[in-house]
């Protein structure tokens, strides 16, 4: 589903964000991105994104090929996938509802639609009775649950979680975690970058680890894993 | 699932979703918008004063040229019968509205009446005085001022080539010298409402980059959640294009009352001369090419600002 053959990414001044990673992750698997604050998680889950252009390698997402890409097809990709933030990237001018209505907006959905698969989204993050409210009034973890609301609202096939978790206690990440799995079940890929040991712990999942821009670990967390998900990862 | 209030239908279209949001932005700053669009209404409103007293001008001009008459002397050996057949000739002629036969004893009691000239003209014996034929030309108001006076001429001279012509008056003087008090008046305008546009256009250019900066973040959000350019700017045009509407509104209105307040002076003005001219208010057409052309200049400042987006467009993290 997603595969990196020989990617680097440099920045201007030479220094590598991610230099030569190669991995596969099979469709609707769940995988951890792990590393140290600035081992590159970010920049992997940007270029997945095609916010980034590698420097070099090739970068596939099902059976497009991003070095075919063109600028005009790059809103399309994005389209496909879902991605939830650390600190949410929430619009706070607008209600909930409205928040998590803006990618069915983006892709042209019918105004039925619209109100179904939202009020769905909502329904399905436990937060259909807040849909009116303005989000500044939600709690942390509420705000997180709407950003990933809007992340799925539009069923990607691919969930990029960057640090869901990271400005958040253990109950509530655990509640997120739970979220993240339950789309997972529904046949979406997801890749939660996370420097939780905790969550890594407790969750059995296959494991890409940075360290320096570069994969150090292609494996599965050592302790014994909470609740079982679609897995795979390969070199 | 239960029926949920969330507004209109018509805002979750793409347009409509563009449109709501313009419209929300400039409520939500009402304060900062009515002074931008204030600005807009003055900056514009000068050209529209200029632009409006123009157009009235030149009706004065045009008026002026249509009430000029050619007075023509014929020869003294033209009689009265002859000169009055000439007249009806002429005024069959397209050039020509209309004319006036004055026969010989008619211009000479005209004289009489105008001088102190009796005993001269009793020691003359005979009337010395020739029949003349005032002719009225055709113009067509439309026509610009300088072509209007070549034609008047035109017209003066082809009956001044007639053998029974003996002289052609006409004073068009002072309407070449009105053309080119207006003409200057006009590079003026021009370049003052040129200078005025362009500090119009960057006062909506600077507008649309701060309103590109405060939504900075909905258009990252939105980029990473698959918009188009088209998505992502056409908010931003609408904004630019409603600063136009909303601008160009109020410097219609303010120059329509302006030149009410230059109206009421400028027709006493006219009247001290006996002119029948009059200032005319502005047309609704006149009005809305303002609006129009304000605008257009909303549209256009928009799109030169997305041509350097800001910088950062995609969050970091």
């Amino acid at each position: 589903m997603i595969s990196f053959e020989h990617v680097s990414l440099a920045y201007q001044t030479g220094r590598f964000a991610l230099e030569d990673v190669s991995f596969q992750l099979k469709p609707a698997s769940f995988t951890f991105l792990t590393g140290h604050s600035g081992a590159g998680k970010s920049s992997l889950l940007r270029l997945i994104a095609r916010l980034e252009k590698p420097t070099s390698g090739e970068i596939r997402v099902g059976d497009i090929a991003y070095s075919q890409l063109k600028p005009r097809q790059e809103p399309g990709l994005r389209r496909q996938m879902g991605i939830v933030f650390q600190d949410n990237q929430l619009l706070y001018d607008r209600s909930v509802f409205d928040n998590v209505a803006l990618p069915l907006i983006i892709g042209g959905f019918r105004f039925s639609e619209i109100k179904t698969r939202a009020m769905a989204a909502l329904e399905r993050v436990g937060l259909a009775d807040r849909y009116a409210d303005d989000p500044i009034n939600l709690s942390g973890g509420e705000q997180q649950r709407v950003g990933i609301a809007r992340a799925v609202v539009a069923k990607p096939r691919i969930l990029l979680a960057d640090e869901p978790t990271g400005n958040l206690d253990a109950d509530i990440s655990e509640e997120i975690m739970r979220l993240l799995l339950q789309f997972n079940n529904s046949g979406v890929s997801v890749l939660f970058a996370t420097h939780d040991r905790e969550l890594l712990q407790n969750y059995r999942f296959p494991q890409l680890v940075l360290d320096g821009g570069r994969i150090t670990n292609l494996g599965r967390s050592p302790a014994p894993a909470r609740q079982t998900a679609h897995e795979s990862v390969s070199p | 699932m239960t029926d949920i209030d969330i507004g209109s239908r018509w805002g979750y279209t793409k347009r409509g979703y563009a449109i709501t949001q313009s419209v929300r932005q400039l409520r939500h700053r009402s304060t900062a918008t009515l002074i931008t669009l204030l600005v807009l209404g003055t900056t514009f409103a000068l050209p529209a004063v200029f632009w409006f007293g123009s157009a009235s001008i030149s009706q004065l001009v045009n008026r002026s040229v249509g009430e000029e008459s050619i007075t023509v002397y014929l020869n003294l050996d033209v009689t009265d019968l002859e000169a009055a057949r000439l007249a009806e000739q002429w005024q069959g002629e397209a050039r020509i509205r209309a004319t006036t036969h004055i026969s010989r004893a008619e211009a000479l009691a005209l004289f009489q009446e105008q001088t102190d000239l009796d005993d001269a003209l009793a020691a003359l014996g005979a009337n010395p005085l020739p029949s003349a034929v005032v002719v009225y030309p055709a113009i067509d108001p439309n026509l610009p001022g300088n072509e209007l006076v070549t034609r008047v001429e035109g017209l003066a001279a082809a009956l001044q080539a007639q053998p029974v012509v003996d002289r052609v008056q006409i004073d068009l003087d002072w309407v070449r010298k009105l053309q080119s008090a207006l003409n200057l008046f006009r590079v003026v305008v021009s370049l003052l409402a040129g200078f005025l546009t362009l500090t119009g256009l960057l006062v909506i250019g600077n507008t649309i980059r701060l309103e590109l900066l405060r939504r900075q973040r909905e258009r990252e959000v939105s980029t990473l959640l698959g918009a188009s350019r088209s998505f992502l700017n056409r908010p931003i045009i609408y904004t630019g294009a409603l600063y136009g509407l909303l601008g160009g509104a109020v410097a219609a209105v303010l120059a329509t009352v302006a030149y009410s307040f230059i109206k009421a002076p400028a027709d006493e003005l006219a009247m001290l001369y006996a002119s029948t001219f009059r200032l005319s208010l502005p047309t609704a057409g006149q009005f809305l090419t303002i609006i129009a052309v304000v605008t257009a200049l909303g549209l256009l400042g928009a799109i030169l600002s997305l041509f350097r987006p800001i910088q950062g467009q995609v969050p970091n993290r």
